[in-house]
C-alpha cells in the first residue's frame, strides 16, 4: 500500500510541476515552471488547502535520491573540457570568492539582525 | 524523450553509477567521495573510453533528469515542516537570504564581466549558489549552460564545506542562525551537510536557507542578468 501511496503522490508532484510550467508559458515568466509549482504547493500547504499527509511520503521518497537526478547534467562537462584548459579556468576562483562573499553577507546579516532583535526584547 | 536501446542502457548505467558511488561514500565517509562527483567521473570515463557522444548518453540521461522538476516542487515539503522555525526568525532569515543572494549574483556577474567572459558563461556562473536542480533550470531559463552551471554549483558547495568554517570564524559568525543561513545560502545541500556538524539547529536553518535562496535566486537571476549585463 505504501508504494501505491508514494506513486500517487509522485503524480501529484508532477501535476504541480505541469501547472507551474503552464503558468510560466502562459504568462511568459522568466523563471522555471518548477519554482512556480514549488510556490503553489507551499502555498497550498500553508493555507491548509492541501494536507501534508497527502504529499509527505512521496516528496520525502523523491528527495532522498535528489543527487541522482542531476548526474546526467554534470556528465555534460565531457563536452566542456577545452574551456577549463584556457582562460575558463579563471571561472573557478571567481566561483570560490563569490561563494565566500555570499556566505559572509548572508551569515553576518542574519546574525546581526537576530542579535539586535534579542537585545530589543530584553530591553522591553 | 526517446525510448531506444541507448535510453535503457544509459539510464540503467546512470542509476548503477549512483548506487555504487553512494555505497563508496557511505562506506568511507570522505567528503571528496561526494557521490555526484564519483558517479560523474565514472560516467565521463566510460563515455570517453567507448567514444560515446554525450547526445547518445542523454537518450537515457533524459529519463533520469526528468525527476528534477518534480523534485524542485517537492522541496516545498521540508520547508513547510520547518515553518515554525521560519516564522519565529522571519526577519533575520529574510535579511540573510536577501543579502546573500544579492552578494552572490552581483559578485558573480561583476567578476566574470571584468575578466571579459562571454554572456553565456556569465549567465552560467550566476546561479552557482542555488541548489543544483534549481540552478540548472535557472541557467536554462536565462540562457546559460545547465551542465556547466551544475559544475559551478559543485565548486560553490565544496568551497562552503572546505573554506566555510574558516570564513565563519574569521567574521565571528558563531550563532546557529548566522552559520546555518551563511552555509545554506551560499553552499546549498553541501553547506547544509556541513551545518549538521555544528548542530541540529544550524542544519535546520541551513536547509531553510537553501530553499529560500533557491527561490529568491530564481526570481532575481533574470533581473540581475538584465541589470548587470
Amino acid at each position: 500500500m505504501k508504494i501505491i501511496r508514494i506513486v500517487l503522490q509522485l503524480l501529484v508532484l508532477y501535476g504541480f510541476l505541469l501547472i507551474g510550467e503552464a503558468i510560466q508559458a502562459l504568462l511568459n515568466l522568466p523563471m522555471p515552471g518548477s519554482i512556480i509549482g514549488f510556490l503553489l504547493l507551499f502555498s497550498a500547504l500553508l493555507l491548509k488547502i492541501y494536507p501534508l499527509e497527502w504529499i509527505d511520503a512521496g516528496a520525502t521518497f523523491l528527495l532522498s535520491f535528489l543527487s541522482l537526478y542531476f548526474i546526467p547534467a554534470t556528465v555534460g562537462v565531457v563536452d566542456y573540457g577545452p574551456l577549463f584548459s584556457g582562460k575558463g579556468v579563471l571561472l573557478l576562483p571567481i566561483v570560490v570568492i563569490s561563494t565566500l562573499m555570499t556566505m559572509g553577507a548572508a551569515g553576518l546579516a542574519s546574525q546581526h539582525i537576530a542579535n539586535r532583535s534579542t537585545v530589543h526584547k530584553e530591553e522591553s | 524523450m526517446a525510448f531506444t536501446p541507448s535510453a535503457i542502457i544509459f539510464s540503467v548505467l546512470t542509476v548503477a553509477a549512483y548506487v555504487v558511488a553512494n555505497f563508496l561514500y557511505l562506506r568511507f565517509r570522505k567528503t571528496p567521495l561526494n557521490p555526484v562527483i564519483t558517479a560523474t567521473v565514472a560516467l565521463v570515463a566510460i563515455l570517453i573510453l567507448f567514444d560515446i557522444p554525450y547526445e547518445t548518453y542523454m537518450e537515457g540521461g533524459d529519463w533520469v533528469a526528468a525527476f528534477l522538476g518534480p523534485a524542485v516542487v517537492a522541496l516545498a515539503v521540508p520547508l513547510y515542516k520547518h515553518r515554525e522555525l521560519l516564522q519565529k526568525n522571519l526577519v533575520p532569515i529574510a535579511a540573510g537570504i536577501v543579502a546573500g543572494v544579492i552578494a552572490g549574483l552581483a559578485s558573480g556577474t561583476l567578476f566574470t564581466r571584468w575578466l571579459g567572459f562571454t554572456e553565456e558563461l556569465i549567465l552560467t556562473v550566476l546561479p552557482k549558489s542555488l541548489t543544483t536542480p534549481v540552478a540548472m533550470q535557472v541557467a536554462t531559463t536565462i540562457g546559460g549552460i545547465p551542465s556547466l552551471a551544475a559544475v559551478f554549483v559543485m565548486v560553490a558547495g565544496f568551497t562552503g564545506i572546505l573554506l566555510g568554517p574558516y570564513l565563519l570564524q574569521l567574521l565571528n559568525i558563531d550563532s546557529p542562525i548566522g552559520r546555518g543561513i551563511g552555509l545554506g545560502a551560499s553552499a546549498h545541500g553541501l553547506g547544509t551537510a556541513k551545518a549538521f556538524e555544528y548542530g541540529p539547529e544550524d542544519a535546520s536553518m541551513s536547509s531553510v536557507a537553501m530553499t529560500l535562496a533557491a527561490v529568491l535566486g530564481a526570481l532575481l537571476s533574470p533581473l540581475a542578468a538584465w541589470l548587470l549585463l
